[in-house]
């Protein structure tokens, strides 16, 4: 019961985001008058199809004129395409919500589809894996690294940490990608530049990992490197804060065990506010990777991004990575949410 | 705490001291480029062609030959306006041109090119002839061009390459490919044909030949001479301008990109774009932050609440992704990327905001000022907003570099403002072409720098100004 009840106000939040970005979506589509365009192009399409089809049967040019500009009036008020675009707005927002956002214009999937729920879809598991590889990494090495500069606050290491922290903040993620190309792949030839898999990607299970392995190495560096120091510089801020509580040191006087007092007595309670540094970063890790993928072409749902505004963009395309992009976040905000609730008796109880 | 002594202050710690020179520093240079560079130097300038055509293409920075065992030929361009002599021939004047080149690299230039502008002539079009007289005596005839005669029902005086000059690729001309020809045939008795010759004259102009093969050749350095000679019909006719480029394979202080363009001068105009970005971004979202939150934390109510929700979802956004969909909507524009980051930059500020009002709420001065009847206007200006000024200048300071990063991230995805060129789309030209996966650093890391060191020039002020703001944080005198 008392569970209930944050767990509803924090998923509330992130449903809110859901759909005021979906909202967004759609008014910016409706208000510069895309979604029209993008009507308009689809029913070019079908109309080309049925004229093709209807050239078996229809000899005369102008009955085939007029057939097809019948055609076309049927066609517009079908897609709604005749009424103001606020009245199309719940129509488009549900074609964005089902992803029916018609075919790519030049992209395909790795298979040949053109339909954009085919090509964005199976870049979500590519981006994923980046995407969790490098948070895990870096909450590891933030919670690991932190807790241990906390107990050697004002060494040499500990202030080395904050100014690379503060540095890390100033640092664009992506160049880091580009120098490490520009050094370990151009000039010393050491780790691939780019892709998932060498061409021709080994076929045996075991090769294919390493193969992945050695091209993941230099963007999961790359996403690590510039987020780690601020990671261990909030986590160590937050335990040192803890760590001077009288709960800790009564721990320390009653003779318990050092490793203890810090498992227990420290660690736990830092908790919850680790968790919430962590899921801020990760929003910003969810930008930085999607300038990492472009960078390292890791076949992602950034790189597509990448991919569809070159040359002539791939509007539905566009539409669709935001919308998924925006999906994925919340999806993994709630989980890290439900978890902190679990974490944090606080907030269990005082509700 | 005064002006002057919080001054002292932030000098006297490590990061205010570099972050206050820097900024110095890129303000110096952010004056210097506005004088200096036409406003539109983006569309006038880095994204016309024609302005870097006689540049070499992707090129490093002439300093690196210092660190090279062999050097590289250094970029060389050749220009006369009035004649250095003018002899009376007897089909009419002789305007020459001579130009002393010395020539020291162990390479041939990268390309030959010249280019002839404003000519003038009263009845009979002039002749112009170029030669090349080499460290060893000898010389050729390597251009000719005889300049468009009178159209039909056209009237003298007749003007010629006003508004588009004359240039002409001597490494691939085929009249300069044929004189080179006929020069190896008769110095050097070797027959080569055409295709052996085309697109490389410079190193048989340059050069002599090694005899290990046919198209051997040994760069020859020492004192050559470019003799540009126009004959002219009348007296009064004239050629305006001659220009003769010697290609380099190093070029200027930063290299040059694919398109020749001087990278040195796309950097500089860098300077005061990135710091416009940085400050009217950070300037506008803590404008908006700071007023919501005070609002928010002193009027309470359905005011705080809405405020709150609105905050705590705009805070949530994925704002990359939904940037990216924006401008690409409604299309690249600086002023649209500023208000974007503007519009999804402020929740942060307000939530810490807020809850420091609620935190002053209870204080009892602020309880004294209001029983005296002040009114709610009166004491969020008077005495809310100046308590929490350093507070918020400080955030000012740390929100610039976010603005300068995301830019730059949106210029690398392809979705800058073509009309002003920034680092962040040198860096996506570089990119995209392919420049570094061939290498070329110079195009590729001093943008980045360039990135680093005005978002670090932020951090470091933001960090030095953090202990005037939270005197907590201040040292006490030894």
């Amino acid at each position: 019961m008392s569970l209930f009840r944050p767990l509803l106000v924090r998923s509330l939040t992130m449903v809110g985001v859901f759909f005021v970005v979906l909202l967004m979506l759609v008014l910016t589509l409706g208000l510069t008058g895309f979604s029209d365009r993008i009507l308009a192009a689809t029913i070019g399409e079908q109309l080309r199809a049925e004229r093709t089809a209807l050239a078996e049967t229809i000899r005369d040019p102008d009955e085939m004129e007029k057939v097809l500009e019948k055609r076309r009036e049927e066609l517009e008020i079908f897609y709604g395409l005749r009424t103001p675009w606020y009245y199309r707005l719940p129509r488009t927002a549900l074609r964005v919500l089902t992803l029916d956002l018609g075919e790519a214009r030049s992209l395909r999937s790795f298979d040949g589809s053109n339909r954009v729920f085919d090509i964005v879809t199976e870049r979500v598991p590519n981006s994923m894996l980046l995407l969790t590889t490098s948070f895990i990494i870096t909450a590891i090495i933030g919670i690991i690294g932190g807790s241990y500069l906390a107990t050697r606050q004002g060494s040499w290491l500990d202030r080395f940490v904050s100014g690379f922290a503060a540095v890390s903040f100033a640092i664009p993620t992506w160049w880091i990608g580009i120098l490490f190309i520009l050094i370990l792949s151009i000039q010393l030839r050491i780790l691939p530049s780019g892709g998932m898999y060498s061409t021709p990607p080994p076929t045996e299970p075991l090769p294919r990992f390493f193969d992945l392995v050695s091209h993941a190495l230099l963007p999961v560096i790359t996403l690590v490197l510039v987020s780690f120091g601020p990671s261990i510089y909030s986590i160590r801020t937050i335990t040192l804060n803890i760590a001077q509580e009288d709960h800790v040191k009564i721990a320390r006087a009653k003779g318990l065990p050092e490793r203890r007092v810090r498992l227990r007595h420290i660690l736990r309670v830092a908790a919850p506010p680790i968790v919430t540094g962590l899921l801020f970063g990760l929003a910003g890790s969810l930008s930085g990777s999607i300038l990492v993928e472009t960078v390292f072409n890791w076949q992602g749902m950034g790189r597509l991004y990448y991919d569809a505004l070159a040359g002539t963009p791939d509007e539905n395309v566009i539409v669709a990575l935001t919308f998924i992009f925006t999906l994925m976040y919340v999806a993994i905000r709630i989980v890290l949410e439900v978890l902190y609730v679990f974490l944090d008796p606080r907030v269990r109880y005082t509700d | 705490m005064s002006r002057a002594s919080a001054l002292q202050v932030l000098l006297r710690s490590g990061p205010g001291f570099g972050g206050v020179s820097l900024l110095c520093l890129l303000i110096v240079v952010a004056l210097y480029v506005l004088l200096v560079f036409p406003l539109d130097f983006g569309e006038s300038q880095w994204s016309n062609p024609i302005v870097w055509v006689d540049n070499p293409k992707a090129v490093p920075p002439t300093w690196t030959n210092s660190l090279r065992r062999e050097a590289r030929p250094p970029h060389r361009i050749f220009e006369g306006t009035e004649p250095h002599t003018v002899q009376m021939a007897r089909s009419g004047p002789v305007h020459s041109w001579r130009f002393p080149l010395t020539y020291a690299s162990s390479h041939p230039p990268t390309f030959l090119a010249v280019t002839l502008a404003d000519v003038k002539y009263a009845e009979r079009p002039p002749l112009v002839l170029i030669s090349l007289k080499r460290p060893d005596g000898k010389q050729l005839r390597i251009y000719r061009h005889t300049v468009r005669g009178p159209r039909e029902g056209e009237s003298g005086p007749f003007r010629r390459y006003g508004q588009t000059p004359l240039r002409v690729q001597l490494s691939t001309d085929e009249a300069t490919v044929i004189a080179v020809q006929n020069f190896l045939a008769d110095e050097f008795d070797l027959r080569l044909d055409g295709a052996q010759i085309g697109g490389r004259v410079d190193r048989f102009l340059f050069g002599v030949p090694t005899g290990d093969s046919e198209e051997a050749f040994a760069p020859l350095t020492g004192d050559y001479e470019i003799i540009v000679q126009a004959a002219l019909r009348e007296e009064g006719d004239s050629v305006g301008k001659v220009r003769f480029v010697v290609g380099g394979a190093v070029f200027g202080l930063m290299g040059t990109d694919s398109l020749g363009r001087d990278l040195a001068r796309g950097l500089l105009f860098g300077v005061p774009v990135a710091l416009f970005i940085g400050v009217i971004s950070a300037l506008m979202s803590t404008a908006i932050g700071t007023s919501l939150g005070i609002a928010s934390g002193y009027l309470g109510g359905r005011a705080d609440i809405t405020i709150q929700r609105i905050s705590d979802i705009v805070a949530n956004v994925p704002v990359l992704p939904l940037l990216i969909f924006m401008l690409f909507i409604v299309g690249p524009s600086l002023w649209m990327i500023i208000f974007i980051l503007v519009i999804f930059g402020w929740p942060g500020l307000t939530i810490q905001i807020r809850s420091m009002v609620l935190h002053m709420r209870t204080n009892q001065l602020l309880e004294a000022i209001q029983s005296l009847g002040a009114s709610r206007r009166r004491v969020m200006f008077r005495h809310i907003l100046p308590q929490i000024t350093p507070y918020v200048f400080a955030q000012l300071i740390f929100g610039a570099p976010a603005a300068i990063l995301s830019e730059a991230g949106l210029s690398f995805l392809g979705l800058g403002d073509p009309s002003i060129p920034t680092w962040g789309q040198i860096l996506e030209a570089g990119f995209r072409t392919g420049g570094i996966y061939l290498g070329y650093w110079w195009w590729i890391v001093p943008p980045g720098l360039c990135i680093v060191l005005t978002a670090l020039t932020f951090m470091l002020l933001g960090l030095g100004i953090e202990p005037v703001v939270n005197p907590r944080l201040r040292r006490s005198p030894p």
